[in-house]
């Protein structure tokens, strides 16, 4: 009976490249978390060693947008071909990108709260960037909740895949028209969204650059890992049936 | 042109059964008329800035239409009406006759609670020609957006506090658009020009929201 409308959900492929990627990223980040711990910091007037915190906060931030992208590009894949496994994929990314951008906000929130807000109260600023995280993190608990409120697995699929891209298509007001907008205190408020000369040390910005990818390496292998998980799990639930 | 005759079937379907029974009509007044009435309580006797003023407003007008608009859909599948709909018409004239529907509904409201929130928080109007196209436009924009979130949760169990949910944060862009117009529109010595930024956005806004659930409503209706 379950055979009729299902494709067969296959586990993705695990071989040597994968083990040997395993090991690039553990020796990758411990190299980062080296260097960004211990490293040669500017040490400006407020910020002073708290500066060390871009090498995490940004690189989380990055790897909350890159799992949301994979989360969109594969709820796109599955509406053109209604494969399993696409379903799977986005939910998993999904499910990264929240836990990078949870730690990210977190981050973020201590990090003003005791650098620009020393000796105040204020934890939420209503920074552009901060509210937009905000509002990404509630798209994605918002597609959790909606994968929750459904029984049938491809009526469940389909519906999440189309809210994914709704919300998706709303990125481009909260990454460029409402930062440029509204006061802030991350770098390019007033035009580009990206570093200039003046934001970053020239011997910060390897530490940065080799921490950002390894945060997108790191967030690559959780996923690849959880996906084949998920497809695991629900082999099993199908072979019990 | 079947395509529109289609549409306005569909749209002349609903607001005939609305006429007939005025259940989404009355409600939403209602919902409006009482919550604007709790903000006057609340607010008690202090004045209330500009700003103030456009933020109670829309936070009025926004949880109006996720209560009102969620219905759309929900009526179809209630009346088992569904597979009539989707023998008689492809996907698209159905989305647009319904997005006409709620885009006429949430005119309504919003009008309904502009007027309410005037008479009884009493603001000063000072550009009645924006605040008017602003209306309009946030109409536009918040159906746009629910339209197609109403079609998901219709198909969900327990659809109660979804729309909610599920609208809020892809609203955020458009509240900020219109809470900054509204305060424009009760300064004195606003221009249009000064406006001209989020108006655009605005519409921008509920181009996108619509060009989009256009292309996703086909795999959200069928199955």
């Amino acid at each position: 009976m379950t055979s009729i409308n299902r494709d067969t959900l296959r586990l993705p492929a695990r071989g040597t490249p994968h083990r040997v990627f395993t090991v690039v990223v553990a020796a990758w980040m411990t190299t980062a978390i080296y260097f960004g711990i211990l490293g040669k910091i500017s040490n400006l007037p407020i910020l002073e060693h708290t500066a060390r915190n871009l090498y995490f906060h940004v690189p989380m931030w990055f790897t909350l947008m890159l799992g949301w992208f994979v989360a969109a590009y594969h709820s796109l894949r599955y509406l053109i071909t209604r494969k399993r496994i696409h379903d799977v994929r986005a939910e998993q990314a999904a499910l990264v990108a929240t836990v990078f951008g949870v730690m990210g906000i977190t981050t973020g929130i201590v990090w003003a709260r005791f650098t620009w807000y020393t000796g105040t109260d204020i934890w939420w600023n209503g920074d552009p960037r901060q509210v937009m995280v905000a509002v990404q993190l509630l798209i994605c608990g918002a597609y959790f909740v909606l994968r929750g409120a459904l029984e049938e697995e491809r009526l469940r699929a389909r519906l999440a895949a189309a809210y994914a891209l709704f919300a998706t298509a709303t990125m481009p007001f909260l990454t460029y028209v409402l930062p440029r907008r509204m006061e802030s205190l991350h770098p390019g408020a007033e035009g580009n969204p990206a570093f200039s000369q003046m934001d970053i040390a020239p011997e910060m910005r390897w530490i940065f650059y080799a921490s950002a990818i390894g945060f997108l390496m790191i967030g690559w292998w959780i996923y690849s890992l959880r996906v084949r998980v998920r497809a695991a799990e629900l082999r099993v639930q199908e072979q019990s049936i | 042109m079947s395509w529109l005759h289609g549409a306005l079937a569909v749209f002349q379907k609903d607001a005939r059964l609305e006429l007939r029974t005025r259940f989404a009509l009355n409600a939403l007044g209602l919902f409006v008329a009482s919550s604007v009435l709790l903000v006057r309580f609340a607010i008690g006797s202090s004045t209330i800035t500009p700003s103030m003023a456009a933020a109670l407003l829309w936070i009025v007008v926004l949880f109006a239409a996720v209560v009102g608009l969620g219905r759309a859909f929900i009526v179809e599948e209630e009346r088992g009406t569904v597979l009539l709909l989707q023998l008689a018409l492809p996907a698209t004239p159905i989305y647009v006759g319904k997005l006409a529907f709620n885009i006429a509904i949430t005119l309504a409201l919003n009008l309904a609670a502009a007027f309410i929130f005037w008479l009884m928080v009493n603001p000063e109007i000072h550009a009645l020609g924006l605040f008017a196209t602003t209306l309009v436009l946030g109409a536009v924009g918040l159906a746009g957006a629910t339209t197609l979130l109403s079609a998901i949760i219709a198909r969900t169990a327990s659809s109660g506090p979804l729309l909610a949910v599920l609208s809020f944060p892809v609203l955020i862009p458009l509240l900020f658009s219109v809470v900054n117009l509204t305060r424009l529109s009760l300064i004195p010595g606003a221009t249009w020009s000064d406006a001209a930024t989020d108006l655009t956005a605005l519409v921008g806004y509920a181009g996108l929201m619509i060009t989009a659930s256009v292309l996703l409503f086909e795999h959200v209706w069928r199955d």
